[in-house]
């Protein structure tokens, strides 16, 4: 293997010698009181092959011993337990970590790349902190969920257990009662389990443990986004009597603007419509299986049309502003087309494209229709309108209101002042 | 060593060979003879000691509670009694396979 001149290991000022290992709790075991030994420069790192303080302890009564594999340097730059080589914060493998955080973490594996890299982290670990992980891990995220959802609630000691006795396996176990290995069928040999890698675990690749985790997490369920591109409604249930109109404004509103809610008490549900598509999808994201309103867990489906259904009693009607003028559909989404320009508009001065004035609602979309069966067919080719501005200073009368925001009346309008 | 037989099942292989000898020396032997014995090195005057204190009389040998030896400078293994010691587990010492000297 080739080596570089500088990582000669004659050069002791530089091997480690830590004070303590970084080990995750199921590693160390269940019995607060542990006895460990250290022993300095005991093994070379499985990693990266330097010289290290190995830490051996034993994580509880019928347990085997164990120790750290790898050195302090390699676990901070992948944040994890220097024995199991899994995640300090999830404990998940190196390669669900990554794909649940979206971090594309290469170090070099090889050879003299590896060796200088691991010395240059080294350099760069010990003039920092020491508890923020280095490298790509460093940056702030957020937690991901489906991490969370995948870690574990309560350790896993059945991994400190002792290995299993091959000699029992062969039926050739002289010991007997003392024999400290397990006398337990081994796991059979063609799982794919049974090969695992040390390296690979840590890298991140091609780990089976890792694929068979992923592969639960595609299972669980989710929430697409439906290819119908006008819908913005999100359908809210499981409401009770005591969520009101206003606590889903609330949380709803941190995701863009809210063109409508609408609850509906007999139906323990809601609809909460987006002027935006985005903002809808981005709200269905964050909610979905998560929100949590005054206790009750809130199920949330994509809704159906552009306009909220009416409720089929009392409550205020949706399509209406706070102030009472009715909004019309908004003509940037496909499906919701503007009649096409007729010859008098060019003498008034179009120049921002705007619809004329009173272009005629939508009817028949206010009642959800069924399943299936989408706003009208695609034989239009969806033009893009940009979102209608305010009213410009020389259109005289008011323009069509898409938004609760354009609502003349809402207080913050400038159009009393502004008209000539 | 009194004579009386404790056991009830029968001795193994080897009992008819030695058993002339030991019960010589249970009839022959007098305190020059034992001091004769040990000096000329066919006993342990130090693991002698030892069995002569209270709680260390079936000591099995004197490594076993050597604490230099240990790694966090205890007594080995066969000096736990068997009662704390949890339930059903066999030791056997690494020094000198013995399987519980106290208790």
């Amino acid at each position: 293997m080739a080596m570089s001149l500088s990582s000669n290991t004659y050069n002791r000022q530089n091997w480690e010698d830590a004070e303590f290992p970084i080990l995750c709790q199921t590693c160390l075991g269940e019995n607060p009181y542990i006895r460990m030994t250290k022993e300095r420069y005991g093994k070379e790192c499985k990693i990266c092959c330097r010289p290290f303080t190995v830490f051996r302890y034993c994580p509880g009564a019928r347990m085997r011993y164990k120790k750290t594999e790898i050195c302090q340097t390699c676990s901070k730059l992948k944040n994890v337990c220097q024995t199991c080589l899994l995640d300090l914060e999830y404990g998940l493998p190196v390669q669900v970590r990554d794909t649940g955080l979206v971090l594309r973490d290469e170090i070099p594996k090889s050879d003299v790349n590896k060796e200088y890299y691991t010395q240059n982290a080294e350099r760069e670990i010990r003039n920092s902190d020491g508890t923020i992980p280095t490298g790509a891990l460093g940056k702030a995220q957020a937690p991901s969920d489906m991490l969370l959802k995948l870690a574990r609630t309560t350790p896993y000691y059945k991994r400190n257990r002792p290995h299993i006795c091959s000699f029992w396996v062969k039926g050739e176990c002289k010991r007997g009662e003392e024999c400290p290995y397990r006398h337990e069928k081994p796991t059979d040999p063609d799982d794919p389990l049974a090969d695992q890698n040390i390296k690979d675990r840590y890298y991140g690749i091609n780990d089976p443990v890792a694929d068979k985790l992923l592969r639960r997490a595609a299972t669980m369920p989710r929430l697409d986004p439906p290819e119908d591109k006008s819908i913005t409604t999100l359908y809210v249930g499981g409401l009770d009597d005591y969520i009101s109109e206003q606590d889903i404004r609330n949380h709803f509103y941190q995701f863009g603007e809210l063109r409508s809610v609408s609850v509906v008490p007999r139906q323990q549900c809601a609809f909460v419509q987006f002027t935006l598509r985005t903002a809808a999808e981005q709200a269905a994201e964050k909610s979905f299986n998560k929100l949590i309103i005054r206790g009750r867990r809130l199920h949330i489906k994509w809704g159906r049309s552009q306009g909220a259904p009416r409720p089929r009693d009392e409550g205020a009607d949706p399509n209406l502003t706070e102030s009472g003028i009715r909004m019309e559909p908004v003509p940037g989404l496909p499906g919701a087309l503007p009649p096409p320009p007729t010859s008098e508009e060019t003498p008034q001065a179009n120049y921002f494209n705007l619809p004329p004035s009173g272009p005629p609602p939508l009817m028949g979309m206010h009642l959800p229709p069924p399943p299936g069966i989408g706003p009208p067919p695609p034989g239009f080719v969806p033009t893009t309108f940009p979102p209608p501005l305010p009213p410009p200073p020389f259109i005289r009368g008011p323009s069509p209101v898409h938004y609760p925001s354009q609502d003349p009346h809402r207080m913050g309008t400038h159009m009393g002042k502004l008209q000539m | 060593m009194p004579k009386v037989k404790r056991s009830k099942r029968p001795p193994p292989d080897g009992w008819e060979l030695i058993e002339p000898t030991l019960d010589e020396l249970e009839q022959k032997m007098r305190e020059e003879l034992y001091d004769y014995c040990v000096r000329e090195g066919y006993a342990d005057p130090n693991l002698i000691a030892k069995w002569k204190k209270q709680g260390y009389e079936n000591l099995c040998c004197l490594r076993c509670i050597q604490t230099r030896d240990t790694n966090f400078g205890t007594n080995c293994i066969c000096r736990v009694p068997k009662n704390k010691l949890e339930e059903g587990k066999i030791v056997e010492c690494v020094h000198c396979g013995c399987r519980g000297c106290s208790g």
